[in-house]
């Protein structure tokens, strides 16, 4: 379990995330809706330790993970996408799906620093094993292509595949459909379906409300910074309160 | 033959212990740290070494181990406070550090020599020695490039926020960086000084940290291949007329501005940049399209 | 004793704020070091010099060099930074590409004055010293501290007075927006970078009369100490660089004075472990507002 108990953050006087307490389970998709500026993405800053936060507390299963480092919450077992990708635009796709598997990337450091065979053979293991990755999103085509001169879509898939190479038991997606068409992300809804069938948490920032509905056992809605309703999908949508605040918002 | 390398060894020299100190710049930049402190940590190494061989009569081995040491340890030291800062104030911190080696350089006069600098340095690292260490180096660096720390360079370089959230830790990985650029700059500057017989301070100073930083910015600063022919280019060019030596730093001014400004990545990297794109040459819609 | 160091040091401080204020403004409209400001500064005193050397009036000399080194500013802005402002990599870019500057500047004065120590003619400045409350007080101290503070004064009645100085912060704030809004960001680009020379310009007249040395490398130091004075004051902050130009300058002059002779020759290294340190436990200064050199998130 994924667990925020009051989070906050301030910045200013502004309040960015207020007061905010979410469950994120395992092996099920869990839903964040909320219109701009509703401090969803600040929130997966604050859970993945690339902004402090103001007050409350983060847990990931026993380990607090409130004040812990960016790469420690990596290790405890928490990956994300961007919603501004953040791909290494030169490099090629494997490249790119390659530094994913950094947590598993282990050698002795006289051997990484000489190349000697025992990091020779870790690089040739990640290889084929981010090249399975690729086959698996049906990306084979790009393997060798610059991450930046891909379509939208497939630079979206390279960062869920980047995310999924820690093998991370909770995974924070933050819009991972914008711009593609209905035959991408009905593809990308199987393989998160998959990823919640293997036992992973997700949690799924979207604004596509079909999307998350169809995807969702469980819905937030945040807005202003706070949270104003939860639950299934089709009763969160009806809430008059989120109707207010996506036609008022 | 033999006469042809009696007169060009003396440019073959100072090409290799300017390849050690370019490849010492390259690996903190590499890692995504704005650092000029590779004159001060090729000083204090220079300086280790020098002291120890005039001073205590050490053998030079010792004396290189020393500096060695020295070197990497300063940067060890140095990358603390560093892995703190951003940008441009790890730029400002570190010419503070070369200039903070260079005035204790000056004042430490009975142990350095001040001003005057140390003499009677014996010559004991020939064209051989220096030919070993910087092909030692540029193993070092080619193998690295193709291992963990590599690819956890590459990330950092980049992207900070994104290397961190895939689990790199930056503030090791730029310490590794900082050590490891001192040890081949503490390693260099113990070279030079067995090499020149000579040293002073004002050695190692601003125009010596220009210097380097042009090989680096000329040659390219993410591919091996960079600092070699940065370097190459720069030790060569002034001997082929000599307006281009006695205008050697105006050419340094025009070409880091012109390099920046129009080939930003340096000639290596822009090479193998234009040799991926011709080999892929865009095979059906797949790129771009959306 | 002490009153009288103290008074130099203000009168340094007052030089130090003309060339430190130049810096800080571009980083603050930028967030680019320029790295060729003491190169600029230099070639004030070389045109100034150069004009009295041709027979030219000392005043002749002051306005070409303010007018001078203000137009090499921008010649600086334009061929260092707007390509690189325009491919955003300007923070690497711009330090590289104005050390470049500075090199072609210095080597181009080393040129023109056959790397001599060049020197006002004597009387150049009248030599004349008042003395009252047991202090010294030179003319040219006078002159200094009044051209110093004018000069702040009209930079300060431009930043914050006119309509300039309101589109100056804007485009400092967000050059986007200031965009959108129809501000030139161009022209206030170079606006600025002229600014800045021009302050520099008139520093570098003002240090080759009053230590009547005037070298090519002579911008070095004042680059150096032009760093640990806009770090003090906070990045970018113009008040913040005005009080700590004085603060440095008085600090600087009372370590001259009072140091051990047995270490004094250290002056320089302690100058550069305090900035370090400045670096580290206050990288916004005194009055810098935002944390510029801060914590990269909670690492």
């Amino acid at each position: 379990m994924l667990r925020l108990r009051n989070v906050s953050r301030h910045i200013g006087g502004i309040r960015a995330v207020d007061d905010v307490s979410l469950d994120i389970p395992p092996g099920r998709i869990t839903g964040l809706i909320g219109p701009n500026g509703a401090g969803k993405t600040t929130i997966v800053n604050l859970i993945t330790g690339m902004m402090p936060l103001t007050a409350g507390s983060i847990h990931l299963g026993g380990t607090d993970i409130t004040r812990a480092p960016a790469h420690r919450i990596c290790r405890a077992g928490l990956a994300r996408t961007f919603q501004n990708m953040r791909l290494m635009a030169d490099e090629t796709v494997i490249d790119n799906v390659m530094i994913g598997f950094h947590r598993h990337d282990r050698c002795a450091l006289p051997a990484a620093l000489l190349n000697l065979p025992s990091a020779r053979r870790m690089t040739a293991t990640l290889r084929r094993r981010a090249a399975a990755m690729i086959a698996e999103f049906g990306m084979e085509r790009f393997a060798g292509f610059p991450a930046g001169g891909l379509s939208y879509g497939h630079q979206r898939r390279v960062e869920i595949m980047r995310a999924l190479a820690s093998d991370p038991a909770f995974l924070l997606l933050d819009e991972p459909i914008a711009g593609m068409n209905d035959v991408e992300a009905d593809a990308l809804a199987a393989i998160f379906r998959r990823l919640a069938a293997e036992g992973r948490g997700i949690l799924l920032i979207e604004h596509d409300m079909r999307f998350v509905a169809s995807l969702c056992d469980h819905v937030h809605v945040l807005d202003g910074g706070r949270l104003i309703a939860g639950g299934r999908p089709a009763e969160v949508l009806r809430d008059p309160a989120v109707i207010a605040a996506y036609l008022g918002g | 033959m033999g006469q042809w390398i009696i007169a060009y060894t003396p440019l073959v020299d100072l090409f290799l212990l300017h390849l050690g100190f370019a490849y010492a710049q390259y690996i903190v930049l590499r890692a995504g740290v704005f650092s000029l402190a590779t004159a001060g940590l090729a000083g204090i190494g220079a300086y280790t070494a020098g002291v120890l061989a005039v001073k205590l009569g050490a053998h030079p081995a010792l004396g290189v181990a020393a500096a060695t040491l020295a070197g990497s340890g300063a940067a060890l030291v140095l990358s603390l406070p560093l892995a703190r800062l951003r940008g441009v104030y790890q730029a400002i911190a570190t010419v503070a550090f070369v200039q903070i080696v260079y005035s204790v350089n000056l004042w430490a006069e009975p142990v350095t020599g001040g001003a005057m600098g140390l003499n009677n340095i014996p010559r004991t690292a020939g064209t051989g020695v220096l030919a070993v260490a910087a092909l030692g180096t540029l193993y070092l660096v080619w193998a690295m490039e193709r291992t963990r720390l590599g690819r956890a360079f590459n990330a950092i370089r980049q992207d900070e926020a994104m290397a961190a959230t895939l689990g790199v830790d930056i503030v090791r990985h730029q310490a590794l960086a900082f050590a490891l650029s001192g040890a081949i700059a503490g390693l260099f500057g113990a070279l030079e000084a067995y090499h020149a017989y000579a040293l002073d301070p004002g050695q190692f100073a601003f125009p010596f940290l220009i210097a380097i930083l042009s090989y680096v910015i000329l040659g390219g600063r993410n591919s091996v291949a960079g600092p070699l022919i940065g370097t190459a280019i720069l030790i060569i060019l002034p001997e082929l007329a000599r307006p281009l030596a006695e205008n050697r730093m105006l050419i340094y001014g025009v070409m880091l501005i012109l390099v920046i400004n129009f080939l930003p990545r340096g000639i290596a990297d822009s090479l193998i940049l234009a040799w991926r794109a011709r080999r892929l040459a865009r095979p059906e819609p797949a790129a771009g399209e959306p | 004793m002490l009153a009288q160091q103290l008074l130099n040091g203000f009168v340094v401080g007052g030089v130090y704020a003309l060339f430190a204020l130049g810096f800080t403004l571009v980083f603050g409209i930028q967030r680019v070091l320029n790295l060729a400001h003491g190169a600029i500064f230099m070639s004030g005193a070389f045109i100034a010099y150069y004009t009295v050397a041709a027979g030219g009036p000392l005043w002749l000399g002051l306005a070409l060099a303010v007018i001078g080194s203000g137009l090499i500013s921008v010649l600086v802005e334009i061929v260092c930074f707007r390509r690189l402002r325009r491919s955003g990599d300007e923070e690497f870019g711009g330090i590289i590409s104005s050390i470049g500057a500075s090199l072609v500047i210095m080597t181009i004065a080393q040129r023109i004055s056959d790397t001599q120590v060049l020197r006002f003619p004597f009387e150049t400045f009248p030599v004349i010293i008042w003395r009252f409350w047991g202090l010294r007080v030179s003319a040219l101290q006078l002159f200094m501290l009044a051209l110093a503070l004018a000069l702040v004064v009209v930079l300060g009645w431009f930043i914050y007075r006119t309509a300039f100085g309101r589109q100056v912060r804007a485009v400092t704030q967000n050059e986007r927006a200031a965009m959108l809004m129809g501000i030139n960001p161009v022209r206030i680009h170079m606006q600025t970078f002229f600014l800045s020379g021009a302050l520099a310009g008139a520093a570098g007249v003002l240090v080759g009369l009053a230590f009547s040395s005037i070298r090519y490398t002579m911008g070095e130091p004042f680059l150096m100490y032009g760093f640990v004075i806009i770090i003090l004051g906070g990045l970018g902050s113009i008040p913040g660089a005005l009080l700590a130009s004085f603060l440095f300058g008085m600090g600087q002059t009372m370590l001259t004075a009072y140091m051990p002779s047995a270490i004094s020759g250290l002056n320089e290294a302690f100058i550069f472990a305090a900035l370090f340190l400045l670096l580290l436990f206050r990288p916004h200064g005194l009055m810098g507002r935002e944390a510029a050199g801060a914590l990269r998130g909670r690492r």
